[in-house]
């Protein structure tokens, strides 16, 4: 005897295929762009070539470019873990009553339309003469990706018993130590994962560094924007490419660090 | 703190806690306790929750501070001295072992805080560990230990820098029947052992008076009784204490004079003449009063001395070494039974009216009204 076929599955089976093709479609164009003999973006792409990697390694601009977002990533990754986890922990371990006006302003960013933020840092920062300086960036990134170290840090955070910390002060600890001996060392892998999705982050966003960004200094999502406007060659889909792979590395660095440290906390 | 006051012998020390007040905003927690533990006692903490038992603990270990009053170690004042300062183990409910270390990292813990150099440390966490019958169970991960393990392993940590004082907040809570009976044994015997003073908090009673040289009964925030197991369960010092510990069975009744002996009013229209001992509380002629009477002190039969009651049987359960008879007075109060020796008894059935006889001194008399 068969077992009865489900229609609803099967239409629900089709729904999610087409989805994950929405989002990968994109992806398997892009790539082979990047390979074209052309000179100017068209579909299909025809024959292969290397020549827009080399370029885009070879251009000075290019390579500015991208030395700020590395430097800009770089340090948007430390300050937003270090202070999104600092607020995350006063958060979940205080007892103070601005503990939700605190939440509400720390994941604010994610609400606030981008554009709304970057016009207003925009005209702060000319006037303090911070705009198109490494600072500058780095600022504007931490305040965009704490909301994701704040998500990303209170699931780990929580899952912490409280009672861990204060077992190590009746031990001896003082409320630091029981913090970087206890606690840390159980949430350090979604720490870290946590700083790669503020880096991945801040190393593509767009519409605040457009604001920001000087004659000069120039991130790389910025510079990009400026070479279709001005040439549209498959320089683009290359740079995209080395994008998608950087980030696929970084996503899966994350959930590996993820699983290991959910099995940590579960084995308590 | 240091490697000296760490070394010093493991005798317990004594602890004064006066007029400990903790407040949570409108709301007192702990209101006005006083307990004097002696150098090695064992006392425990009992009551329902929210009775401000754990609150005090929490004050002794510095993990609270309280709102008014002090907490005295032998001579020392302890009341706002921070938790890692103390020098006290403490034992919490869910083990509380850090997952991330070694069974012997985490019993060598404390030592480590206290500066001391790896391999004493070793070497003393072994030796706690020891104590705790985990010998050899160092290298292990806490999630490879069963609860009832974990628990000796949290203990160990909480003793292996001999403090002088141990508390441990329902420390057995958390395990099955079987396993909490042997840890009782378990925690009693380290008692003895290592002289160390203990304060146990806990909600149950059978522990409790298994487990402590005396007993604090609570109840919103207050010490209803404080007193050896014995004292606790044969003169409960108030209804409260009465109805807490144990089982007990409850008559309003009417005091009617008070002199050599004190005559009561009963429900259903006797009087009876009680031994002036049997008031708990002082009462007055003309005020309401409540006659406790524990199950197993009423007697089968009219034969025997005392007054004699009919208790109309509902229900006749057999409960292994003594049977249990449930039924009600003349005015309907219930009232509970406990015989042994049930072979006798086998004839009763539900609807028997059966005569229970109770001696003077059984009987206890409060002020007020059954709750």
């Amino acid at each position: 005897m068969k077992p009865p076929t489900d229609r609803g599955s099967l239409a629900l089976a089709a729904y999610v295929y087409a989805v994950l093709a929405f989002i990968i479609v994109p992806l398997v164009i892009v790539i082979p762009m990047s390979f074209s003999q052309n000179d100017y973006l068209t579909f299909p792409p025809s024959g292969f070539t290397l020549k827009w990697y080399s370029e885009y390694f070879d251009s000075r601009q290019w390579r500015a470019a991208t030395w700020l977002s590395v430097q800009v990533a770089l340090l948007t990754a430390l300050f937003a873990s270090v202070i999104g986890t600092a607020a995350t922990y006063a958060m979940i371990r205080g007892r103070s009553r601005l503990v939700t006006a605190f939440q509400i302003l720390l994941i604010g960013p994610i609400i606030v339309p981008h554009i709304a933020l970057a016009v207003g840092l925009y005209l702060f920062f000319q006037t303090i003469g911070l705009s198109g300086t490494i600072p500058g960036f780095v600022l504007a990134h931490t305040v965009l990706t704490l909301p994701f170290v704040v998500f990303t840090m209170a699931a780990a955070l929580g899952k912490v018993d409280a009672n861990l910390e204060a077992a190590a002060m009746s031990c001896g600890a003082t409320r630091f130590q029981a913090f970087r001996l206890v606690t840390l060392p159980l949430v350090l892998p979604n720490l870290v994962s946590s700083a790669l999705f503020a880096f991945i982050i801040s190393f593509d966003e767009p519409v605040v560094s457009f604001f920001l960004s000087g004659v000069r200094q120039k991130t790389l999502p910025r510079r990009m924007f400026e070479d279709i406007e001005q040439n549209l060659t498959p320089v683009i889909p290359a740079i995209a490419t080395l994008l998608i792979v950087l980030s696929i590395l970084i996503l899966l660095g994350a959930q590996v660090l993820r699983s290991r440290s959910v099995t940590r906390i579960a084995s308590q | 703190m240091d490697i000296a006051s760490a070394r010093q012998s493991a005798s317990g020390a004594s602890i004064r806690i006066s007029g400990l007040e903790k407040r949570f905003g409108a709301v007192s927690a702990v209101d006005g306790v006083d307990i004097d533990i002696a150098a090695g006692e064992f006392v425990a903490l009992l009551g329902p929750s929210g009775s401000g038992k754990t609150t005090i603990l929490m004050s002794v270990a510095g993990f609270e501070f309280p709102t008014s009053g002090t907490i005295h170690v032998d001579s020392e004042d302890l009341t706002y001295v921070p938790s890692n300062r103390r020098n006290l183990g403490m034992v919490f409910q869910n083990y509380t072992l850090f997952p991330h270390m070694s069974i012997l990292d985490n019993v060598a813990f404390p030592l480590k805080m206290r500066g001391l150099r790896t391999a004493e440390r070793h070497a003393r966490a072994e030796a706690a560990l020891a104590t705790v019958r985990l010998a050899g169970y160092g290298y292990r991960r806490p999630n490879e230990l069963s609860g009832g393990q974990q628990q000796r392993v949290a203990l160990a940590r909480a003793i292996v820098y001999q403090p002088r004082v141990l508390l441990m907040d329902e420390p057995l809570s958390a395990l099955d029947k079987n396993l909490r009976e042997d840890m009782q044994l378990e925690i009693k015997r380290l008692h003895a052992e290592l002289g160390i003073t203990v304060i146990f908090v806990t909600h149950d009673q059978s522990e409790a008076l298994t487990m402590a040289d005396r007993i604090a009964v609570l109840r919103d925030g207050k010490i209803q009784q404080i007193g050896p197991a014995r004292q606790l369960y044969e003169r409960p010092a108030n209804l409260f204490t009465a109805g807490f510990i144990g089982e007990m069975n409850f008559v309003d009744v009417a005091v009617q004079s008070v002199g050599d002996d004190i005559s009561v009013a009963l429900p259903w229209g006797e009087t009876w003449r009680l031994p002036a001992t049997a008031a708990v509380e002082p009462v007055a002629a003309g005020e309401a009063a409540v006659l406790a009477v524990r199950p197993e002190r009423l007697q089968f039969g009219a034969g025997s001395s005392g007054q004699v009651i009919a208790v109309t049987l509902s229900d006749i359960v057999y409960a292994g070494a003594a049977l249990l008879l449930i039924g009600r007075l003349p005015d309907g109060t219930e009232m509970r039974a406990r015989i042994p020796g049930a072979s006798q008894l086998s004839s009763l059935a539900p609807g028997d009216v059966a005569s229970f006889a109770i001696p003077p001194e059984a009987m206890l008399l409060y002020r007020g009204e059954r709750q």
